[in-house]
């Protein structure tokens, strides 16, 4: 999919049309004799290089919503278009390959693999998405923990680095993939206030490469550091603001 | 994830639960030591076995002797006389399906005297058959003859061992006269040694056990035996053997009847075939393969469920892991195969340590084996039956596996996310 070979986290191809539009999209869970709806006909097109941060309380339908971007989850109903393909209704093996090449998770719990050092946790991710050898994805995998600046904790495990590092880590895994969009959810949720502002401005270079950054959050502090703020409630879009 | 990646992750997590996988192992261990040392035990009693069958003649011979009267009979003990040369020329006139006879007379354990040197063994009177049908061979000179029954000459054959003690060094027996109660007999030939295996340094030379009776002793012709030492026709033992091995079942009744009509209706004879003693043997290898590969059966079983358990335990310690690869672009086939990957390391290095442990029991059962029988035959696993314990522990190990790796495999990625 990607058109470039170079070492350059540029977000992917077709940057004439939106990385994704979300059409009347919904997603129902029957609970019981009860429906949920967690989404309840969500519109919403994302352009390429977009730092969009979705806010809500809890329930608001905002996890929902990074899931099925994320491709971690199928919709129930609307139409989903990902650069430019319609993929509101991919079989699972599909939807891993979108994830495994299209997409990058930043999680709270940054959730690196404990018995894999940091080089291996970058590595992962081109493993399973096939595209490149051994010393290719290796390669990669350095350039981008340089680019997060641990390259001195290449070969350290997730459990010798602070919390603030886990994270950094997590993002270059995230990046190395050269992904259309990063999906983050509450990535400074579990870090305190210096390293959420280091890790901020890490994110926020990342577009200056063109890479598109959805941040889930909670906190309006960290949302007001995206260019783009959505506040859901109860399944639907309340507020789509641009700054 | 490639092969590589996937058995080097498998390493991985076995070396961060040492315990834990050699525990799961135990009983893969356990199986593949108990399977291959049954089949290697099994299969090298039956190959000693052979060869003892062998020694004796193989399973054309058949071996009849004195036996006490059934109950019906025992009133007429006073007649029983047991076997005699009659009873040899009756069955050489009336069993056409007997090729070779071969009459014993033991003379007894005599003192064997030449000029110089003496040595204490058993003599015993034979017929020329005695060679084929114990399927002996000679080293040098010849075998007692037709001729010297009927002359009952004073000539002697000797066994290899007692050849060697009576003429150490390169010195040639034959020709040479010695002494037996005093009379002299001629040297006429030397028995070829038989080695029935076992240990090397033992078996060759005839020293222990089995071999050393065997290549001990001193052969006159039976008639002289009869004449110069038991001054009876009672025979110490009638061996014949049948040209083919399949003429036995008829071989039998046939001298069975004749017997009958010379013993005047007394059953006081017995026949024993080394058939009817291989067939016991492979009573007793089957006993043992059963006994032995249920053993192995059950370990393995329990094995698999070792392998199982600890299979799942760490699948639920590791939801949260599984999570993150499919979050990452793992496929539902890339977990089925790590997991797969990790029971096959398990089971794989299972049957390594259960291939050192069968070592450890062959070792331990041949050196039993040694201190009781001397000349017993020494067990060594075969390549094959490695391999193919290996390749069984690692089949066991997969199959528990595969429903392990499918609940990984379908787990849901959001779920195991949040999963705590």
């Amino acid at each position: 999919m990607t058109d470039s070979r170079s070492i350059s986290f540029a977000a992917g191809p077709r940057e004439s049309v939106p990385l994704a539009v979300l059409r009347d999209v919904r997603k129902t869970y029957v609970m019981g004799d009860e429906q949920v709806h967690a989404l309840d006909g969500v519109n919403l097109t994302i352009d390429h290089g977009d730092f969009l941060a979705i806010l809500g309380p809890s329930g608001s339908g905002k996890s929902t919503m990074m899931h099925i971007l994320g491709f971690m989850d199928k919709a129930t109903g609307g139409e989903i278009i990902f650069e430019g393909e319609d993929v509101s209704r991919i079989s699972a093996a599909r939807r891993a390959w979108y994830r495994a090449n299209r997409v990058g998770f930043i999680f709270q719990a940054f959730n690196l693999l404990p018995r894999l050092s940091v080089l291996e946790n970058v590595i992962l991710p081109m493993r399973y998405s096939r595209e490149c050898d051994m010393r290719e994805a290796t390669a990669r995998a350095e350039h981008a923990i340089e680019r997060v600046g641990m390259t001195h904790r290449l070969h350290h495990r997730p459990s010798q680095l602070s919390g603030g590092e886990r994270q950094r880590v997590a993002i270059a895994r995230s990046m190395v993939n050269r992904p259309g969009i990063i999906l983050a959810d509450e990535p400074t949720g579990n870090l305190d206030s210096k390293n959420v502002g280091r890790i901020l401005e890490l994110l926020e270079s990342l577009l200056v490469e063109g890479l598109t950054v959805i941040m889930v959050t909670h906190d309006l502090g960290v949302a007001e550091h995206a260019r783009r703020v959505i506040a859901m409630r109860d399944g639907k879009i309340q507020e789509d603001r641009r700054r | 994830m490639n092969f590589f990646a996937a058995i080097n992750n498998g390493l991985r997590e076995l070396w961060a639960n040492k315990v834990r996988s050699l525990l799961s192992m135990s009983g893969i261990i356990l199986g593949v030591a108990a399977l291959i040392a049954m089949v290697t035990v099994v299969q090298s009693m039956m190959g000693g076995f052979r060869k003892f069958v062998e020694l004796r003649g193989g399973i054309e011979k058949i071996q009849i002797s004195k036996d006490d009267l059934p109950k019906e009979q025992e009133h007429l003990a006073g007649l029983s006389v047991g076997i005699t040369v009659r009873d040899m020329k009756a069955i050489r006139v009336g069993a056409p399906l007997v090729r070779y006879i071969s009459p014993e007379i033991r003379a007894g354990w005599e003192q064997i005297t030449l000029p110089g040197r003496q040595v204490n063994t058993v003599v015993t009177g034979v017929g020329p058959d005695w060679v084929p049908v114990n399927k002996r061979e000679l080293a040098r000179g010849r075998f007692i003859a037709d001729l010297d029954l009927l002359q009952k000459t004073c000539v002697a054959v000797l066994g290899a061992y007692t050849a060697e003690v009576l003429f150490p060094g390169n010195e040639e027996p034959v020709g040479k006269k010695l002494k037996i109660r005093g009379t002299t007999f001629t040297i006429v030939g030397v028995l070829a040694p038989v080695d029935p295996g076992g240990p090397p340094g033992r078996g060759s030379s005839g020293r222990g056990g089995i071999s050393r009776w065997m290549n001990n002793g001193v052969y006159i012709p039976l008639d002289t035996a009869i004449s110069r030492f038991t001054g009876n026709e009672v025979l110490s033992a009638l061996n014949v053997s049948v040209g083919r091995a399949e003429d036995i079942l008829h071989a039998v009744p046939q001298i069975e009847n004749i017997l009958l009509q010379t013993h005047d209706g007394l059953q006081d004879f017995r026949l024993e075939t080394n058939e009817a003693m291989l067939a016991d043997f492979q009573k007793t290898e089957a006993s043992f393969t059963y006994s032995l590969g249920g053993v192995a059966g059950i370990s393995l079983f329990v094995g698999a469920i070792g392998i199982m358990n600890v299979m799942l335990a760490s699948i639920n310690e590791r939801i949260r892991e599984i999570g993150v690869r499919k979050a990452i672009g793992a496929r539902g086939s890339d977990i089925f195969f790590q997991f797969l990957a990790e029971a096959g390391v398990i089971s794989f290095l299972g049957g390594v340590l259960g291939l050192g442990v069968s070592f450890g029991i062959i070792l331990a059962m041949n050196s039993i084996l040694a201190a009781s029988i001397p000349d017993a035959t020494t067990a060594t696993v075969k390549p094959v039956i490695m391999l193919a314990g290996l390749l069984f522990s690692m089949g066991v190990g997969l199959l528990a596996g595969i429903y392990p790796a499918i609940r990984a495999a379908k787990l849901d990625p959001i779920e195991a996310l949040r999963y705590e």
